[in-house]
């Protein structure tokens, strides 16, 4: 029953670990990783039974609005330096290849992929991490420099993709096989799928896929026929051209948008960008529940700080009329608009 | 392909060759007369008869005539040749089972197209030829195309910048199954150890790699010759050798070929390549030249990353001793930095940062940027870093040190001609005894420092002064603060405020955003701090081109646990309603 008490005490832990993140108590929070260490609980189970949920818990506070980016930032610094005490507390001498693990250009959410690179450090592969927000020339050089066995990416922002794809075929350049993991390839991994990489749901199948060489390395090619209408393309050289022209519509029809102060402008700005950039992702992959999937977020996020959806659907309205001759893109927008209505009732 | 080809390949046959002119009525079947062709209006249809035999002896295709009954009623020269089966009143059996029209068989060795053509009163007509020479090109065709894909995708492949243990790996692993079953590449030795890669053929004809290490002493005499370039291009002992190494599957050198071939390198071969087939596998000429039209990608691709390698090995060196070193530990005091420089894949640049210990128990710490970008503002980050080593041991006062810094910068600059300069903050930390910092920061010419104070205000400290390195006797700002425990003191770089981004990419971020993004953040660690602003500014950038970034914060982490103590901090909640703005 030695499993039994252990589940317990790591249940027991939770709600006490979590409260450490809440008032960012770094000491205590080590503390109670060595306590169920010490207990006997295994690191690979600390950092995924208890690290990873609290760490998903940290980012369900914020999008509900109960937390603040900076209590995020704080609770993830503290999460980052358990992960550091509990890889210190086991040490593992490496007897396998090298692994490098790094966050794709613009992801700076590390933890993660850092509970991936310990959890491949525990079965013995020697792991570089190479953190958050890993620039493409920095990795490649970094594999010309020493071997890799193998990368680990991770990201979890669909609409870096297009850049996830150039960063895996340099990669690939190299001979280096890629595997890919986190929310921004999709939760069922259906996009890493579309750029013919291998993706990985957990840290443990991640681990699993890096044991046969030649599952990593036979994966069906890339499926992207469809940019050859090069809607992707003309849509992100329109980038800016779109933004200008959204912002002007918004000050006309809603009066407050013209009272905005500048950071108000500055995050409105921002997200007629990310719209742009994931309706460019969406158009990449050739999938609209991307898209979609996005709107719905962004619809939780705005309606938890009660910002209303009004200005959003008038962006993708804007959008619509301004790529009319983009089929796919006009398709994607409706839908989306389509979304932001069922959204809107239910918060109603 | 024509008559003439089949009659080539069927000597003495065509000689005794005899058409039955008797049986010419077939192509006029209305002429029961051959003889009577010559009146006058009339084509002369006996004379063609006669002729006829001649004729058809040239002709690409063979024919063959049956009647209704399908029993052969004609046979042409050439088709007897093709189908000596075939003759007049037997039947053809041999293609009667074909149902196109149009087919082809192989047939005593030669590959035949056939037609059926139906004739007039339920005959019909076979046309055959010999189409083997045709098949030929066309086999040799497709084996030149595929040689040349394979090359290609060789090329594609080995044509990128890769380490040396992968580009080795790649050239076994493209080897196998196109040239070899089994494929080992040897490198020349380094310090007396030879490492080698075999790439074997699996159940499902994917190569598998494995790798290895031989003393130089040890390697097989043949592939030791061939790394010396004195090997001969047919070794017969070789696939014995191969065996001794344990390279060759099974252990058995019966039936197995093998050929080893030199890839070239700068001076001598870059590594030899062993190629081997099992069971009956064997090297024809265009094999070898296949394998040695590989052998001269793979040498290249060899040869550069090895090449790359001894670049990057002293590189590294360098770099290593140009890049920030973390702050050192210090009582009191929780360091956080962040370090972007705009070449990612240099990871140098003109930005620095650092700090001593002192012997009193204080800190001295600065951040600066230097003019120009890439390795040679890195070089001259490394020479000011290593000045303020030495400089801090003789005096601890920051304004002091600054001058005598750039005194000793304006000596250095005017004797190599170099005319480069820095700004910078210095200071230095001294902890109080409640757990908080006393802070006195001297100015170079840099951005002034932010402090975030317990109660989220963001406070810009009033330091300016002149460039360091460029004149005599510089005007050096100095002020003094106190950080209680918890406060955070932020040097950063112009690459911060200076990123350009917007909807254009034009507008910069500048000290109000900065600022705004620091509200709400005073109970961050200072490393969660650092890595707040360099995501802020990377986000603002999205991915643009950007100059070096460096973000220097120090935190007062007050005594043992600073965090029960923060706990205190009034006004500490937590939210983003707390406005803050710039002094």
């Amino acid at each position: 029953m030695t499993a039994a008490t252990q589940d317990t005490s790591l249940e027991a832990a939770y709600p006490d670990y979590l409260h450490c993140l809440a008032e960012a108590d770094e000491h205590s929070a080590i503390e109670v990783a060595h306590r169920l260490l010490d207990g006997g609980v295994a690191a690979d189970r600390v950092l995924l039974d208890l690290v990873a949920p609290a760490q998903a818990e940290v980012g369900e506070r914020w999008a509900r609005n109960e937390w603040s980016v900076a209590q995020e930032h704080a609770a993830t610094h503290i999460s980052e330096r358990v992960v550091a005490a509990v890889a210190a507390y086991v040490d593992v001498r490496p007897t396998r290849a090298r692994i490098v693990v790094a966050c794709m250009d613009g992801e700076w959410h590390a933890l993660p992929a850092r509970l991936v690179a310990e959890v491949l450090r525990l079965r013995g592969w020697d792991v570089t991490f190479l953190g958050a927000s890993v620039p493409a020339a920095h990795l490649v050089s970094y594999l010309h420099r020493y071997d890799a066995y193998a990368v680990a990416l991770a990201s979890a922002l669909p609409m870096r993709l297009p850049h996830a794809h150039r960063m895996i075929e340099a990669c690939r350049r190299s001979d280096v096989p890629v595997l890919v993991g986190g929310r921004g390839f999709g939760v069922d991994g259906r996009w890493a799928r579309r750029l013919g990489v291998p993706w990985a749901p957990s840290a443990p199948a991640a681990a699993d896929l890096f044991d046969d060489e030649r599952a990593l390395r036979a994966v069906p090619p890339a499926d992207l026929v469809h940019l050859a209408d090069d809607e992707y393309a003309s849509l992100v050289s329109r980038r800016g051209e779109l933004i200008d022209s959204a912002l002007a519509e918004l000050a006309r029809r809603f009066p407050a948008v013209r009272d905005h102060s500048p950071a108000q402008l500055d995050a409105t700005v921002s997200d007629l960008g990310y719209i742009v950039d994931f309706l460019a992702a969406a158009l990449y992959v050739d999938d609209g529940s991307l898209f979609t999937e996005f709107i719905e977020w962004l619809a939780t996020i705005l309606g938890s700080r009660e910002v209303p959806v009004a200005t959003m659907d008038a962006s993708l309205e804007h959008y619509g009329r301004l790529l009319h001759d983009f089929p796919r893109a006009v398709g994607h927008l409706q839908r989306g608009r389509a979304v932001l209505a069922v959204a809107n009732r239910q918060a109603a | 392909m024509t008559g003439a080809d089949v009659r080539d390949l069927d000597p003495g046959d065509g000689r005794s060759a005899t058409p039955s002119v008797d049986r010419v009525p077939v192509w006029r079947p209305t002429t029961s007369r051959p003889a009577a062709g010559s009146a006058a209006g009339e084509p002369p249809w006996g004379q063609l008869a006669a002729d006829w035999a001649e004729v058809a002896e040239h002709l690409h295709e063979g024919v063959v005539l049956c009647g209704p009954d399908g029993s052969v009623r004609h046979v042409s020269p050439v088709a007897r040749r093709l189908l000596p089966e075939a003759v007049v009143g037997g039947r053809l059996a041999a293609v009667e089972q074909l149902t196109s029209h149009e087919s082809y068989l192989r047939h005593h060795g030669r590959r035949l197209r056939l037609r059926q053509v139906p004739l007039s009163a339920g005959r019909s007509c076979w046309y055959v030829e010999d189409v083997s020479e045709d098949e030929k090109r066309a086999e040799e065709l497709a084996a030149e195309r595929s040689r040349s894909a394979f090359l290609t995708t060789v090329g594609d492949k080995l044509g990128n910048p890769m380490h040396p243990d992968r580009a080795a790996a790649a050239v076994v692993r493209l080897a196998v199954p196109t040239l070899a079953e089994v494929a080992v590449l040897v490198t020349a030795p380094r310090s007396g150890r030879a490492r080698w890669w075999r790439a074997r053929q699996d159940a499902d004809g994917t190569p598998a790699v494995d790798r290895g290490v031989l003393a130089a002493a040890q390697l097989p005499p043949a592939i030791a010759d061939s790394l010396r370039g004195s090997a001969a291009h047919t070794v017969d002992w070789l696939v014995e050798q191969a065996v001794d190494a344990g390279w060759l599957p099974g252990g058995s050198a019966a039936d197995v070929a093998a050929r080893l071939v030199p890839l070239p390198g700068r001076d001598e071969p870059a590594g030899v390549l062993l190629v081997a087939r099992g069971a009956g596998g064997w090297y024809a000429e265009h094999d070898v030249d296949l394998v040695r039209a590989f052998a001269a990608r793979a040498g290249a691709a060899l040869t550069t990353a090895l090449l790359y390698r001894e670049q990057t090995e002293v590189a590294d060196m360098l770099q290593a001793s140009l890049l920030p070193v973390a702050p050192a530990p210090a009582p009191g005091v929780q360091w956080g930095t962040a370090y972007r420089p705009a070449q990612a894949g240099l990871r140098i640049g003109g930005d620095f940062y650092g700090s001593h210990r002192l012997p009193d128990g204080g800190s001295v710490f600065f951040l600066g940027d230097v003019s120009g970008k890439g390795v040679e503002a890195a070089v001259f980050t490394g020479q000011l870093r290593q000045c303020l080593h030495a400089l801090h041991r003789v005096e601890q006062q920051p304004a002091r040190l600054l001058r005598l810094l750039n005194d000793t910068l304006l000596e250095t600059t005017l004797a190599h001609g170099q005319g480069r300069f820095a700004t910078m903050v210095l200071g230095v930390a001294r902890p109080h005894r409640d757990g908080g910092l006393g802070l006195t920061l001297a100015g170079g010419g840099h951005l002034p420092p932010l402090v975030l104070r317990a109660s989220g205000e963001v406070e810009q400290l009033p330091l300016n002064g002149m460039l360091i390195g460029v004149v005599p006797d510089p005007r050096i700002g100095q002020v003094s603060t106190r950080l209680a425990p918890g406060e955070t003191c932020l040097l950063y770089s112009d690459g911060v405020t200076e990123a350009r981004g917007g909807r254009w990419g034009e507008e910069l971020l500048g000290t109000d955003r900065l600022v705004q993004a620091l509200g709400g953040c005073h109970r961050m660690p200072a490393p969660a701090l650092a890595e707040r602003i360099e995501q802020v500014t990377c986000d603002w950038l999205a991915q643009r081109e950007h100059d070096d970034i460096a973000v220097l914060a120090l935190r007062a982490a007050g005594g043992g646990r600073p965090q029960r103590h923060l706990h205190a901090v009034p006004g500490a909640t937590g939210s983003d309603s707390a406005r803050t703005t710039a002094q």
